[in-house]
C-alpha cells in the first residue's frame, strides 16, 4: 500500500532528510502517499470556475467546437506547462521566494517570487469569501432551506449576500476552517482532507449528472455544450477562450502546483502526476460539471450564461421541484464547496510554505499569519461583492497572467528548460519527455501568455472595464517594481550571498 | 430530445480524451509507484533515469562541462549507473548490455 511508505523500514528511501549525496534538500515533510498528492493537486486546480465557467464557456463557443480546440491546448500548453512549475518545486525543494531566489541568484528577477506570493494573497482574499458563500449553501442544503415551502431563491440570496455580518461570519470560519486544515501541515492536514473531498466531489458530479439527464428536457443540455458548429474554429475568439481557459482553470503558474511540487520525494514522478494528470483531471471535472449543470438548467429553462447566479440562484430554485430534491440538494452544494475549499487550501498553503521558510515563524506561526493576513484583505470583498467583482476583474486580467509568467519565464529563461529536463524532470518520471518540451516552455508559453494579456487590455478600451485595466496595469508595475527592491534589499542585506545561474547550460 | 451523431461523437471524445486519459494516467501513477515501492523494499535502491533520460543526461553533462549544474547533474548521473550495476532488477526496461556499456563520469 502506498500509505504504508513512510511506515516501512525502508522509510529512508523516500524521506527528503536521508537523502544520499546527490540529493542536498532540506529536511521537510513530503507527501505521505501519491494517492495524496494527486488529489491534493487536483483539488488545488478544481474550484468555482471549473463548475460555472467551463460549461457556459463551452456552450457559447461552438460547443464540441470549443472543447476540441481546448483540448488540443490543454495537451500542448497546460500539460508541459504544469509539467515545468511542478519539477521546479521539486527540483529546488522550495516554495516560490526560495525557487526563485536560489534560481534567479543574484539577479533582479527573483523579486518576482514575491510577486507571485502577493498575487496568490490576493487572489485568495476575494476567493475565500465566495467559499464562505458555498459553505453557507451546503450548511442550508443540510438544513433542507431549498425545499422548504415558499423558498425564494432571489430572495434568499439577496438576503443573505446583503447581511454583511454573516458574509463577514462566513468567511471568518473558512479562514479558520482552511487555517486549521493546514496548520496540521501536509500529511495530517491536507492529505488527509483531500483523500475523501475529492473522490466525493466527483461522485457526487456523476450523481447529480446521472439525475439532470434523465430528467425530462436534460439532454437538451448536453445538445447546447456539445453539438459542433465547426465555424467556431475558424473565429479567433474561440482560440483565445480555449487558451484562457486552458491556461487559467489549470492553475497553472499560480505557485501552487511549484509548492506542492516541493513536497514530492526523490522518487516521485513530475510528468505523469504533476503534468498530464493535474491538467487533464482537473478539466475532466469541468467537463463532470457540464453534465451535473447544464441537463438541469435546460430541464428547468434556466438562462444557461448566469455566471455565478446560476448556481447560487438558478440551481437553487430546481430541488424543491426534483424528486428527492433535499438529498440531492446536499449532494450538490456540498461538492461544491469542496471544490472550492481544497482550491483555498492550495492557494493559502503557497504562502504558508513561503513564509515559514524565508521567516522565523514555525509552520503553526506561519499558517496563523498568512491565513490572518488573508482573512484582513478579505473582509472588504466579503463586505462588498462590488469589491469582490473588481479584485476578480485586477487579479484574473494582470495578477494571476504576471504570476504565470514570473515562474514560466524562471524555468524558460533563467534555469533553462534543457537543464530541467536532463536532470530533474525525466528522474523517475512515468513517461520520458523528449526535446520537443523545451521550445514549448521557452517560447510557446511566454508568447501566448503575453497574447493573453495584451488582448486583455487592447479589448477592454472602450469598455466598462477601462478603468479597472489602468489600475491593474498601474497596480502591476507597482507591485513588480516593490517587490523587486525590497528583495534586493533583503538579498544585499548583512550575511547573504547567493550564486546566479548562468544560461550556458541551455 | 434526441441527440444527434455528432453530438453523441463529441461527447464521447471528450470523455475518452479527458476523464478517460485522467483515470488510466492516475491507475497508472499509482501502479507505477507500487512497483517503485516493491523495488526499494526488496533491493534498498532504483535507477532513477530511463535509458533515454540517461543518455540525454549524460550528453548534456559532455557538451556543459563549466555549467554551475554540472556537479549535481554529474553526481546524478552517476548515483543512477552504481545502483543500475548493483541492482537484480531495473525500475526501467534497461538491457544488461546497455547496463555494461555505462561509464561513470570522473569529475
Amino acid at each position: 500500500m502506498l500509505e504504508d511508505r513512510y511506515n516501512s523500514p525502508l522509510n529512508n528511501g523516500f524521506v527528503g532528510i536521508n537523502m544520499s549525496n546527490s540529493d542536498a534538500r532540506t529536511a521537510r515533510e513530503e507527501w505521505g502517499s501519491r494517492f495524496g498528492f494527486l488529489m491534493a493537486m487536483l483539488g488545488a486546480m478544481v474550484g468555482a470556475g471549473n463548475i460555472w465557467r467551463m460549461p457556459f464557456t463551452t456552450g457559447q463557443n461552438g460547443g464540441g467546437a470549443f472543447l476540441i480546440a481546448y483540448t488540443i491546448l490543454l495537451y500542448a500548453i497546460a500539460v508541459p506547462g504544469l509539467m515545468a512549475e511542478t519539477a521546479i518545486g521539486r527540483y529546488t525543494n522550495k516554495g516560490v521566494i526560495g525557487a526563485f531566489n536560489e534560481i534567479a541568484g543574484g539577479d533582479r528577477s527573483k523579486g518576482l517570487g514575491l510577486v507571485v506570493l502577493i498575487v496568490n494573497v490576493a487572489l485568495m482574499s476575494y476567493y475565500a469569501p465566495i467559499i464562505g458563500w458555498a459553505l453557507y449553501y451546503a450548511a442550508n442544503s443540510f438544513l433542507m432551506t431549498f425545499t422548504a415551502p415558499g423558498f425564494q431563491p432571489q430572495a434568499f440570496w439577496d438576503g443573505f449576500i446583503s447581511n454583511s455580518a454573516l458574509v463577514i461570519g462566513m468567511h471568518t470560519v473558512t479562514m479558520a476552517a482552511i487555517a486549521g486544515t493546514l496548520i496540521l501541515g501536509i500529511r495530517r492536514g491536507i492529505e488527509r482532507v483531500v483523500k475523501w473531498m475529492i473522490p466525493l466531489l466527483v461522485l457526487a458530479l456523476i450523481a447529480v449528472g446521472i439525475r439532470g439527464i434523465t430528467l425530462s428536457g436534460g439532454m437538451e443540455g448536453l445538445a447546447f455544450v456539445f453539438t459542433p458548429d465547426w465555424t467556431f474554429l475558424t473565429r479567433g475568439s474561440t482560440w483565445v477562450a480555449a487558451l484562457s481557459q486552458a491556461l487559467f482553470s489549470t492553475g497553472l503558474g499560480w505557485g501552487i502546483a511549484l509548492t506542492y511540487g516541493s513536497y514530492l520525494s526523490r522518487y516521485d514522478d513530475v510528468p505523469l502526476g504533476g503534468g498530464m494528470f493535474t491538467a487533464i483531471g482537473n478539466t475532466s471535472i469541468g467537463l463532470l460539471a457540464v453534465f451535473a449543470t447544464f441537463p438541469i438548467v435546460f430541464a428547468f429553462g434556466i438562462e444557461p450564461t448566469a455566471g455565478s447566479n446560476l448556481l447560487f440562484i438558478a440551481v437553487a430554485e430546481v430541488f424543491s421541484e426534483l424528486p428527492g430534491g433535499a438529498a440531492w440538494a446536499i449532494v450538490f452544494f456540498s461538492s461544491f464547496f469542496f471544490a472550492t475549499f481544497t482550491s483555498g487550501i492550495g492557494i493559502s498553503e503557497v504562502g504558508v510554505t513561503t513564509v515559514s521558510e524565508e521567516t522565523r515563524l514555525s509552520r503553526g506561526g506561519s499558517v496563523l499569519a498568512v491565513c490572518g493576513a488573508i482573512w484582513l484583505f478579505g473582509i472588504p470583498s466579503a463586505y462588498s461583492s462590488s469589491i469582490l467583482g473588481q479584485m476578480d476583474y485586477i487579479v484574473g486580467s494582470f495578477g494571476l497572467p504576471i504570476a504565470t509568467l514570473s515562474i514560466i519565464m524562471l524555468v524558460a529563461w533563467k534555469l533553462g528548460p534543457e537543464r530541467l529536463r536532463v536532470i530533474d524532470l525525466n528522474r523517475n518520471a512515468g513517461f520520458y519527455v523528449g526535446k520537443w518540451w523545451n521550445p514549448v516552455v521557452k517560447y510557446l508559453i511566454p508568447v501566448l501568455m503575453t497574447f493573453i494579456i495584451g488582448y486583455g487590455v487592447v479589448t477592454s478600451i472602450g469598455t466598462e472595464n477601462q478603468r479597472l485595466t489602468v489600475v491593474g496595469i498601474a497596480l502591476t508595475m507597482l507591485v513588480i517594481t516593490l517587490s523587486t527592491v525590497l528583495m534586493d534589499l533583503i538579498d544585499n542585506s548583512p550575511g547573504r550571498t547567493r550564486g546566479s545561474t548562468s544560461q550556458s547550460g541551455d | 430530445m434526441a441527440l444527434s451523431s455528432i453530438t453523441w461523437a463529441t461527447m464521447l471524445f471528450a470523455l475518452v480524451a479527458l476523464p478517460g486519459v485522467a483515470s488510466i494516467v492516475l491507475l497508472r501513477s499509482l501502479r507505477t509507484e507500487e512497483r517503485k515501492l516493491e523495488l526499494i523494499k526488496r533491493q534498498d535502491a532504483i535507477d532513477s533515469y530511463s535509458p533515454e533520460a540517461l543518455f540525454d543526461l549524460r550528453e548534456w553533462i559532455q557538451e556543459h562541462p563549466d555549467d554551475p549544474y554540472e556537479s549535481d547533474a554529474r553526481q546524478r548521473y552517476n548515483e543512477c549507473v552504481r545502483t543500475l550495476r548493483t541492482v537484480d532488477e531495473t525500475y526501467y526496461n534497461w538491457s544488461v548490455q546497455q547496463i555494461e556499456d555505462l561509464e561513470l563520469i570522473e569529475e
